[in-house]
């Protein structure tokens, strides 16, 4: 049987997702990675290293390889691998984004004047290359502004500036982030500017939908209830069904659709993420790939279908469009990483999983590893899942689920001690939390 | 028969004497499986903590109890104690093999001369913890326990090489906590991209 191509490196958080998905659908999966895996050898039809950074280079390794293990379907798992994923599609025949839509979405500069060609609604936009004077930039745009990398996921790199004083600041910023060696590997040329872009005032929502012959299926919209006005933009509650009104909700789908269009987007999936106002909806930013860190456990088609295997199922040619949502709320809390730090400790987990609705408190960081925010860090502490009744009640759970967590965390250079322990546990834990530590760790200190 | 050495026996005396339990047993059971073979519990009781089916040998001025579920797997293994440079304790030179069962036994081999070493330029390890009818269940350990790609490894690799070489076994289930894991959960091992939404 023809394989399934996925391609991830080994910074994505869908490898169990999308393998999950593969075996449910019965289909062989070859895995191409940005680095070797540590028993290829054994399964040589099965795992792939590629370049990603090339990914001329690594078509050809594709095209290579599909001679000897045919090739049925390409799928990115994520953002790194979606124009190496239109490439590679269009060099075997298969049906797939074409390459310049791909390579639109991977560069919001680009995708900001394709939208505005467009008509669609957007913001005023300057680019500036990183060895502009600041300053000087900082005369030429108008506030508040959204500073922003052409190419960077997750909020990562994103900061807002109402005033040129806070321009040069999150300027200065930007830039160093562009400079880091691995970042401006992986950027190329987008790496050497930074798109500005007027501050669209407004809440926030996200689409995820998938597109079959350049037809929109809507799968869910989501609220983001927590305000995002900046001065940077992590990302934290996701919760669907929309509790906007239905007449707003087909404007969102609407705007969405548009943009797929203006983009030249066709196939597979679908992440959006637009802003309501009184003028209406605003597209943010639209990517051909499904909603990113663990976010997708939240979406449940069908008879439990994951939105994996939605997605897997239409890249193989098997029908989607009668697959819906499920009927009952659901929503993630991305847990914010509180400051800077060397996280020591998580408490309250257990009991947070006890809240009503919630199903699981998933940590992606352990205890010992350094937590670096927004804007330069790129990874969740974890994740809080809920479901169940109505919007409101998987937002509360979520809520309620975090004020139980408490967040041991230590300047890098503190050396851990058990003293230190007691009193950071003090500083900084919740009411309820520095209640349970001083029962949990009182008793364990003399 | 659970044979005691001299070097453990004079340790072990040493011990009793050392925490004031002259006259406790000393009890030995298998707990687990791990790469390097079985894995082994020794602790002190009382005599009197014995259950109806263990097993009482002489370890030479004192008891030795042997758990009745691992009384099978110690016939024939030597209780020694090792004192050197580098290492110190100890040490249980158990001629069984770890698994009896066929199948097991077989995928056992497959971990030992296949999977861990390649897993071991990662620094990670893979153990078989039970084979039940068509399922083999597996723990992943080291560099592997809470990598991102653990689950790639596992579909792609640990799970063709035991099929491979066990055809019976139908599934591998992986175990392993990986968000107790102390490798970067996530985190790419050279440059890469933000895995954000």
């Amino acid at each position: 049987m023809d394989r399934l191509l996925l391609l991830m490196t080994t910074a994505t958080y869908r490898a169990s997702a999308f393998l999950e998905a593969a075996r449910r659908l019965e289909v062989p999966v070859v895995v191409g990675t940005d680095e070797r895996q540590v028993l290829s050898a054994a399964n040589p039809g099965g795992n792939l290293t590629l370049d990603f950074l090339n990914p001329e280079r690594a078509t050809r390794a594709i095209v290579e390889f599909a001679a000897q293990y045919p090739i049925r379907a390409v799928v990115a798992a994520d953002d790194d691998g979606v124009i190496l994923s239109a490439m590679a599609s269009q060099a075997l025949g298969l049906s797939s984004n074409s390459v310049d839509a791909a390579r639109a979405a991977r560069n919001k500069a680009r995708m900001r004047e394709v939208l505005a060609e467009a008509g669609l609604p957007s913001p005023p936009v300057h680019r500036f290359s990183l060895e502009e004077v600041p300053e000087d930039a900082a005369r030429r745009v108008p506030y508040p502004c959204v500073l922003k990398p052409l190419f960077l996921a997750g909020s990562r790199g994103v900061i807002r500036a109402d005033d040129p004083a806070q321009f040069v600041v999150a300027f200065d910023r930007i830039a160093a982030i562009l400079r880091r060696p691995d970042v401006a590997a992986q950027g190329g040329p987008l790496a050497q500017q930074i798109l500005v872009e007027g501050f669209i005032p407004g809440v926030e929502v996200a689409l995820e939908g998938l597109l079959v012959d350049g037809r929109l299926k809507l799968l869910a919209i989501f609220d983001k209830p927590d305000p995002l006005d900046g001065p940077f933009f992590e990302e934290s509650i996701y919760v669907t069904p929309s509790r906007l009104p239905a007449a707003t909700q087909e404007r969102i789908a609407a705007c969405t659709h548009e943009a797929v269009k203006a983009v030249s987007l066709h196939e597979g999936p679908v992440h959006a993420e637009l802003r309501l106002n009184e003028q209406g909806p605003w597209i943010v930013e639209i990517a051909p790939r499904s909603i990113g860190g663990l976010c997708s456990r939240t979406l449940r088609f069908g008879e439990g279908i994951s939105l994996e295997e939605l997605i897997l199922r239409h890249a193989l040619g098997r029908g989607v469009e009668s697959f819906e949502r499920e009927k009952q709320a659901a929503g993630v809390m991305m847990i914010p990483i509180p400051r800077a730090g060397i996280l020591r400790e998580v408490q309250g987990k257990e009991q947070a999983e006890k809240v009503p609705g919630i199903e699981e408190v998933r940590l992606t960081i352990p205890p010992g590893r350094e937590l670096i925010p927004l804007p330069e860090g790129t990874r969740y502490l974890g994740f809080i899942f809920a479901r169940g009744g109505a919007p409101e009640h998987v937002e509360t759970s979520l809520r309620e689920a975090h004020r139980l967590l408490t967040f041991i965390i230590t300047p890098p250079e503190e050396i851990w001690t058990e003293g230190s322990r007691v009193a950071e546990v003090e500083r900084h834990a919740s009411p309820a939390g520095r209640a349970r530590a001083r029962h949990s760790v009182g008793a364990r200190t003399t | 028969m659970f044979t005691v050495s001299e070097a453990a026996k004079n340790k072990i005396l040493a011990l009793l004497e050392a925490q004031g339990k002259k006259g406790s047993a000393l009890r030995v059971a298998i707990t687990g499986r791990g790469p390097g073979g079985f894995q082994y519990d020794l602790r002190f009781v009382e005599g009197g903590e014995k259950g109806p089916e263990d097993v009482v040998e002489d370890g030479g001025g004192f008891q030795v109890i042997i758990d009745s579920a691992s009384a099978s797997n110690l016939n024939g293994a030597t209780l020694d104690f090792v004192e050197g440079i580098h290492q110190s304790g100890f040490s249980v030179d158990n001629p069984n093999s770890i698994w009896t069962e066929p199948k097991a036994k077989a995928i056992q081999e497959v971990i030992d001369t296949q999977i861990n070493p390649g897993v071991a330029s990662h620094g990670g390890f893979v153990t078989l913890l039970d084979v039940k009818e068509d399922t083999a269940y597996i723990a992943l350990g080291g560099g592997c326990q809470g990598c991102g790609m653990a689950n790639v490894t596992l579909k792609q690799g640990i799970e063709v090489l035991i099929k491979q070489a066990v055809p019976e076994i139908t599934q591998v289930v992986d175990t392993t906590d990986h968000a107790g894991g102390t490798n970067p959960y996530y985190q790419p091992s050279k440059g890469g991209q933000s895995p954000l939404a």
